[in-house]
């Protein structure tokens, strides 16, 4: 399982919504997923999200592949520190 | 025509100068660093009567360019030994500005030790009054009775009882377009060379003042346009944007997933409690609490991008202003604290006793290191922090910073550089921050190359956070940061958007071109800033510090950091490249 923490208005993807608390959502990851593809799968519209995208605590693109066991932080569009 | 207020402690004499043809076309941290270069001897003991102490507002400052609100405090530092420059916004600057004051020079010492004074400027002059009857208070109290007596109008940039007593986490404080004691020029222990002058308050107001002169307005609006777009455009400055809503705090659960928030005294890069001290949480509490609470606070007038706030306690009522990422850090994650209640508590004595809140916490976090306290006992830490204000004799070990008290408790993982507190992004998960803090004339300090922007948050060119070789990045990013935004007068915090849009940039170059009426380029600006990392070097170097210096603490090369388990790799001759390319 990849385990996805969102962060801001993409709480609303996972069970929690309290900001005090994480926002986690378990995800199969596949052969040759991409982060887009884990993104698509949980139904985060693309841009809903900003350039601000942690694999591992590693800044990342959309395309990095990830397999089970991985972390990948998420941040929305509006919390993006991330321009371009 | 703009003026020079010279203030002598020893014969307390205030008197105005005009300004030396070189000092023309300086502003803030580049005319603060040149003065005290020009004037004060390297070797000086930061306390005594050859340190001066220069206040100077950025280029656009007292203009009505976007978020130019800044003044820069310049001196020997007593907590690093070097060279200083402190900046701060607050409503001190524009008025300062407005008053055609470019700097304010407070040199000597008076004869009669433990004697305050204030130095109240206005339209029609400058004089020093005795203090007595404003001494001695925590400034929550000293701020308003200064505002009873001079007007609530006025601009007090002031320190606290730790400034008093000489400790060298002393700051220097500001008010706020509320009045509150909540803005510094924190860094350095400022605020004890200013309580070495035996100066408490400088009053200004700046009624009748002839205000600041635009050699080109043509040009400068354009400029100012261009900035003002350009803020307006960056999701992270714009209005609504990030900064605006979460406050500079939206970075606790960024920094968090880049496992690079600095935890129980740097031993961590991830703090399992950074969600309940998040911009998110803050934020929250401030819509539903109600009452006092409010994201979006501006700390100076005319700034657009407003990252400051008013925190609530759960019934509503105020709290605290400011609670900043630093600030939040400093209590929390770095002392195992989860709680936005706490760290408000402990900010708002910082504010009180006039300390610098990211000394303070990282002091914290070494004494609990040491066992004075275990990590996150909120209670504990409000006592020690309370020795602080009383000025007990632990008060002045722990109110003397954080390598005082490594030293003191024989404390090995102190997170320090040139006797400064490493700010809230851990060096070995971000290589180039930790080059900054290394290489910087400052100490450890984020605001002088601020390399967060290209490394974590993808502003520009997307660079790897592990990757080592980044003198050049490095170099390029203190210069740029000596003349672009410590001098200009804007805040550190435009760049997010400047380095975005190159049209954002430019505008500032613009607005400065149209302030002084210079022709200058870009580079021009550049290599300016570049001349003042050189004099600061050299100040520096002629103060004993060598290269030996510009390293971080050794428990960075041999502990792990998790969650990446990684050390600081950087190579001595990478970090010596910084400044000999």
């Amino acid at each position: 399982m990849v385990e996805v923490h969102l962060y801001g208005k993409l709480r609303r993807f996972s069970d929690n919504q309290d900001p005090t608390r994480h926002s986690i959502v378990h995800i199969q990851a596949g052969e040759a997923d991409t982060i887009n593809d884990i993104l698509r799968r949980i139904g985060i519209p693309r841009d809903e999200v900003g350039d601000n995208i942690f694999l591992n605590g590693r800044y990342s693109s959309f395309e990095r592949k990830v397999k089970n066991g991985d972390r990948l932080g998420v941040f929305p569009d509006n919390m993006a520190m991330i321009i371009v | 025509m703009s003026k020079i207020l010279r203030v002598n402690m020893t014969d307390l004499t205030a008197k105005f100068e005009s300004v030396p043809e070189k000092y023309n076309l300086l502003g803030g941290r580049a005319l603060t660093s040149s003065i005290t270069c020009d004037e004060v001897p390297p070797t000086c003991h930061p306390l005594g009567p050859s340190n001066k102490l220069t206040f100077s507002t950025g280029i656009v400052t007292g203009t009505n360019a976007p978020t130019s609100g800044r003044i820069s405090v310049g001196a020997k530092a007593p907590l690093t030994g070097t060279i200083k420059e402190a900046n701060s916004g607050g409503m001190a600057p524009q008025k300062l500005a407005r008053l055609g004051i470019k700097a304010i020079i407070v040199e000597g010492q008076p004869k009669k030790p433990g004697k305050f004074w204030l130095l109240k400027v206005d339209k029609d002059g400058a004089k020093l009054l005795p203090a007595d009857s404003f001494t001695g208070k925590g400034l929550y109290q000293t701020y308003p009775l200064l505002f009873k007596e001079f007007g609530d109008k006025v601009a007090i940039i002031g320190i606290g009882t730790a400034g008093e007593r000489l400790m060298s986490s002393a700051g220097i404080c500001i008010n706020d377009p509320e009045n509150r004691p909540a803005r510094y020029a924190g860094r350095g222990g400022l605020g004890a060379v200013m309580g070495s002058k035996g100066l408490k308050a400088i009053i200004l107001d700046d009624a009748g003042g002839p205000g600041v002169t635009i050699a080109n307005k043509e040009l400068f609006d354009i400029g100012r346009k261009k900035l003002v777009a350009a803020l307006q455009k960056n999701d992270l400055t714009k209005p609504g944007g990030a900064l605006n809503t979460y406050g500079t705090a939206v970075l606790i659960n960024v920094i968090n997933e880049a496992g690079a928030l600095p935890t129980r005294n740097f031993r961590e890069g991830r703090f399992e409690g950074a969600s309940s001290i998040s911009g998110e949480t803050l934020n929250e509490n401030c819509k539903t609490r109600g009452g006092a609470g409010m994201t979006g606070h501006g700390c100076s007038p005319g700034c657009i991008i407003k990252c400051s706030n008013v925190y609530p306690n759960p019934d509503g009522t105020e709290l605290v202003s400011v609670q900043e990422y630093e600030s939040i850090w400093a209590f929390g994650a770095n002392c195992g604290i989860d709680s936005l209640e706490v760290t408000g508590e402990l900010i708002h004595m910082c504010n009180d006793f006039g300390v610098d809140t990211i000394e303070a916490g990282v002091t914290i976090g070494v004494a609990m290191e040491a066992g004075l306290a275990d990590f996150g006992d909120s209670k504990k830490t409000i006592e020690l922090m309370n020795e602080i204000g009383q000025g007990t004799p632990l008060g002045h070990i722990l109110g003397n910073g954080a390598a005082v008290t490594a030293r003191t408790f024989g404390v090995v993982r102190c997170p320090t550089v040139k006797g400064q507190a490493m700010p809230a992004y851990e060096p070995r998960a971000i290589k180039g921050i930790g080059i900054i803090y290394a290489t910087t004339t400052m100490g450890a300090d984020h605001t002088a190359g601020y390399t967060i922007a290209p490394e974590i948050l993808g502003v520009s060119d997307d660079i790897d956070q592990f990757k080592t070789d980044k003198a050049a990045l490095a170099r390029h990013f203190q210069n740029v940061t000596a003349y672009i935004l410590d001098s200009s007068g804007h805040c550190l915090f435009i760049a997010f958007a400047i380095l975005d849009d190159p049209s954002g940039l430019e505008g500032v170059v613009e607005e400065c071109n149209g302030v002084l009426g210079t022709k200058w380029t870009l580079d021009d600006m550049v290599k300016l800033g570049s001349d003042i990392v050189k004099k600061e070097r050299a100040f520096n170097t002629a103060a004993g510090f060598t290269p030996a210096d510009d390293r971080l603490p050794e428990f960075m090369s041999y502990e792990k950091l998790p969650p990446h388990n990684v050390t600081f790799d950087v190579p001595d001759e990478e970090l010596d490249k910084v400044h000999h390319a």
